[in-house]
């Protein structure tokens, strides 16, 4: 008996410890998203996240993943997908779950990676060849995902001027209540 | 025209449950959108076997195509789209059945097809699709002009609604009375003049589904009760099982039985890793058989001695004259895998009265005929259900993996999906044949061909696909010499003779077929001509395409927007034209320590009349890296008949950081639509390997370009 924790929920499975984790979540889970290309890690077609990082997981025994957070495309939300979508990458589309969970793995480490970053990161194979169009998609949802990052740090920025602001017509309030408080204390 | 009402609602009733269960997301294209088959509150109307209407007015279209990343279920709909005059954001596709109803124009074989290759989706379903879309948009015309008492003619129809004056009807309050009427005959599509969808980037329609894990694929099939298989069949192609024990297996967690099925070793489990276990533990004795000794070298002998017994198959203006400045070159490709990312998979269910066959298919009437007889049924009560296809290049037009899963079913009486490993995959193709190609050519005074002779030698990829009652359809030669027989270069005479092999290593459509291998074949060979006359290889094709102004038009517009050769790369060009249109690429490579990186691709195209310049700029980025992949990596070698590849690390695919950047550029035309899908495959393989001869002075005249290149 294994668990798991996939997309945020605990699941119980029982498996041989070395079923890869790309067939529990397949086949015991009913989540199929993620696909089968090659069985050896050579093609990136079953990518999930594993604590945080892109893992081929046809070759990862369950085992392995015990006590791990799980993310697999059913449960990411992602600037990525929609990039996707505006840039219309995919083609059959087999192997772009994969993609989009590498693509999301390297802007987690890397907000703006250029054209070099992108290429020695995306290993995943692409038989349509949507190659062009994933660089496109990565920069693109890298834009949006820094547009958002200023928004919030804009946000946050505002946020903080106004607490300050707040705190110190507050402070200037109590100083003042402090002083004509003084003032009543005095004899 | 006439429709054979074939109602999907009925088709649906004996199945709706399983597929409801499994399907049904997928199934419609546009991801969480209820199908009528899960709302029973909804009640679409059947305008005819395509177009579906709901009450609310979204439009239903039924594909007969197959979706294997080529944006047809994209391409399509917009022609009903147009025609019906509805709203983009209000049409969702469906899979339609196998049937009659859904077959398309052929431009290769007699009658009617439901066949999805050749680059024919948008071509053959050209006619049929807009007379469909402009009958049923006459349906809702008449019955809002019949209400309102007014002329059909005085009614203009928009965005799904019907229009007179101030007054509108949404096509959802009309469609249920128009259905009931009878299909006007005679009906004209729009002038193209009038045309508002086609032509425009229309967002794919499958690809939300593609980002969120929600599209269905032939893998992600799953019925109640279903068992999960995985094949092993003879590695030897022309040998056969001898024996197999498989008490090992059956011991294995899960299996629950091993069979022979068509001559090979199924396992079946509860899930697929169990049945792939159980298949390692099968201790199974092949015979070679005829496979035995076909090796490489003995493949490379018999092509060679096919060459010296080849006969005229093609020519024109006599037979060509040589004399001691004769130019001579030969030249060869290796077979090669199709490798799609999705292994070769179909579950079946074979019941007492019918069978149900899901599988990501080009061919969804060869399966269903197969699947009727092979289970005994009539084909009313074979139901083929196709998916999206992870891929399919051609290698998905054969019905051997839903043969297979039908028979296991069969055998064991349940639903059955079966599976196979990329080992398997890669061992059981309909591979690309290897094909010999000996050119000879006299150059006349100005330095262009005046007389040429091609020699070829290879399997024809239809000996075993087409019964032989059809072996004289042009098509059987084309697919072995087309581009080089029908060139559009004008030589006074031309000669292909070919030598037919025959050999037990099954081949097949690949895409761009024959464009392949001849774009290779005669474009390089053209360079080396255009060399030998010291003339530049643009300007010399340029003087020899003087009567084909549409080719010399794809050809400029690739030049011209390539421009000048940046710094530091090498440049090589190619034309070739198939399946209706017309393509040609500039590729700048850079070659260092012997290896290639091709860096830029400009393609140009002349399709005709375009449809969503946005798919065809898709296809023509991917077919182009994949002619290139192929040409730099992709061979296949046998050793007693057996494939010798059997992963991606032993036959790769190119990854992004090797792969070009692509810019498309297409030729406006008002003529009829040509292919898309295969186009830019056999331009790839020459331009880049008349670029390595530009940047190295090395010919490659043998595919893949590998490691020649290296000390």
């Amino acid at each position: 008996m294994f668990e798991l924790k996939i997309n945020g929920a605990t699941h119980r499975v029982e498996v041989e410890p070395d079923t890869p984790l790309l067939w529990v979540v397949r086949e015991q889970l009913g989540m199929t998203g993620t696909k089968f290309g090659c069985g050896v890690g050579a093609c990136g077609a079953c990518t999930m996240h594993i604590g945080g990082m892109a893992m081929r997981t046809c070759i990862l025994p369950v085992a392995g993943a015990v006590g791990l957070e799980i993310t697999t495309i059913e449960g990411l939300d992602h600037a990525v997908q929609q990039a996707w979508i505006t840039e219309q990458v995919p083609q059959c589309g087999y192997c772009q779950s994969g993609q989009i969970m590498a693509a999301a793995s390297l802007l987690a480490r890397n907000p703006e990676p250029t054209d070099a970053d992108i290429d020695a990161a995306m290993s995943n194979l692409c038989r349509c060849a949507t190659y062009d169009r994933i660089r496109k998609g990565i920069h693109a949802a890298a834009g949006e995902l820094a547009v958002l990052r200023a928004a919030e740090a804009e946000a946050a920025a505002k946020a903080a001027a106004e607490a300050e602001a707040e705190a110190a017509a507050k402070a200037e309030a109590e100083g003042a209540e402090g002083v004509e408080g003084a003032e009543g204390a005095t004899p | 025209m006439t429709f054979t009402n074939v109602s999907r609602r009925g088709f649906l009733k004996g199945s709706g449950l399983v597929l409801g269960f499994s399907l049904a997301a997928g199934a419609s294209v546009r991801s969480g959108e209820a199908t009528s088959e899960l709302d029973p509150t909804f009640e679409p109307a059947d305008l005819n076997a395509w177009i579906r209407i709901g009450k609310d007015g979204k439009a239903t279209l039924l594909m007969g195509a197959a979706e294997m990343g080529q944006g047809v279920y994209t391409a399509l709909p917009m022609l009903l789209a147009e025609e019906l005059d509805v709203a983009w954001e209000d049409v969702s596709v469906e899979f339609a059945p196998a049937a009659p109803a859904y077959r398309r124009n052929s431009f290769s074989f007699p009658g009617k097809v439901q066949i999805t290759g050749g680059s024919e989706s948008v071509r053959g379903y050209w006619p049929i699709l807009r007379k469909a879309g402009a009958t049923a948009r006459a349906m809702l015309v008449a019955t809002a002009a019949s209400r309102w008492g007014v002329a059909s003619s005085e009614c203009r129809t928009e965005g799904g609604r019907v229009l007179h004056g101030d007054q509108a009807l949404s096509y959802g309050e009309l469609a249920h009375e128009a259905a009931e009427r009878r299909a006007p005959s005679g009906v004209d599509p729009k002038d193209p003049k009038d045309f508002r969808l086609l032509g425009t980037s229309a967002p794919r329609l499958d690809i939300p589904s593609k980002v969120d894990g929600t599209a269905v694929f032939g893998i992600d099939v799953v019925v109640p009760d279903m068992l999960n298989g995985t094949v092993v069949a003879c590695p030897h192609h022309g040998g056969s099982l001898v024996s197999f024990d498989a008490a090992k297996a059956k011991e294995s967690p899960g299996v629950v039985d091993v069979l022979e099925v068509l001559g090979a070793v199924v396992v079946v489990a509860d899930t697929f890793w169990h049945a792939k276990k159980g298949a390692a533990l099968v201790d199974i004795t092949w015979d070679p058989g005829d496979g035995a000794g076909l090796d490489d070298a003995k493949l490379t002998e018999i092509l060679t001695e096919a060459l010296d017994d080849a006969v005229r198959s093609y020519g024109h203006g006599g037979a060509p004259k040589f004399d001691e400045s004769k130019i001579e070159a030969t030249y060869s490709v290796p077979w090669l895998d199709h490798a799609p990312i999705e292994p070769m998979v179909a579950t079946a269910h074979v019941q007492a009265d019918r069978v149900d066959v899901w599988a990501p298919t080009q061919v969804q009437n060869r399966v269903w005929v197969r699947a009727a007889r092979a289970a005994g049924v009539s084909r009313d009560d074979v139901h083929v259900h196709s998916t999206y296809l992870g891929g399919g290049f051609g290698r998905k037009s054969y019905a051997d993996f839903t043969d297979y899963a039908v028979e296991t079913s069969l055998l064991v009486g349940k639903p059955v999906k079966l599976t196979y490993t990329r080992e398997e995959t890669f061992a059981h193709g309909f591979y690309r044949p290897g094909v010999l190609c000996r050119h000879e050519v006299s150059l006349g005074e100005d330095g262009l061909p005046t007389d040429w002779l091609v020699t070829m030698a290879s399997q024809n990829i239809l000996d075993d696909f087409l019964p032989p009652g059809l072996h004289n359809l042009p098509v059987v030669a084309e697919t072995v010499h087309g581009g080089l027989s029908h060139a559009p270069y004008a030589v006074d005479r031309m000669r292909v003779d070919y030598g037919h092999v025959r050999l037990p290593i099954p081949v097949g459509w690949w895409r761009s077929v024959h464009g392949s291998h001849n774009g290779f074949f005669r474009e390089c060979f053209v360079d080396e001509c255009a060399h030998a006359a010291g003339r530049d290889p643009v300007e010399y094709r340029r003087a020899m395409l003087k009567d084909h102004p549409r080719h010399l038009a794809v050809l400029d517009l690739a030049v011209e927007k390539a421009g000048a050769v940046p710094a530091g790369l090498s440049r090589g060009v190619a034309l070739f034209a198939c399946f209706g249109s017309i393509c040609a690429e500039v590729i700048d490579i850079e070659v260092k320590g012997g290896d290639v990186f091709p860096r830029k691709v400009h393609v140009a195209i002349d399709c005709g009349m375009i449809v969503n310049p946005d798919i065809i700029d898709q296809q023509l980025a991917g077919g182009a890296t994949m002619g290139i992949s192929s040409a730099l990596h992709g061979g296949l070698s046998f050793v007693d008949g057996a494939v010798q590849q059997t992963n991606f690390h032993q036959y790769p695919l190119l990854m992004m950081k090797q792969a070009p950047s692509v810019e498309v550029h297409v030729v406006p035309s008002t003529e009829p639509p040509g292919g898309v899908g295969e186009l830019a495959v056999p331009p790839a393989p020459a331009a880049l390997c008349n670029a390595i001869f530009a940047a190295t002075g090395t010919r490659i005249r043998t595919l893949p370009v590998g490691d020649q290149l290296k000390g």
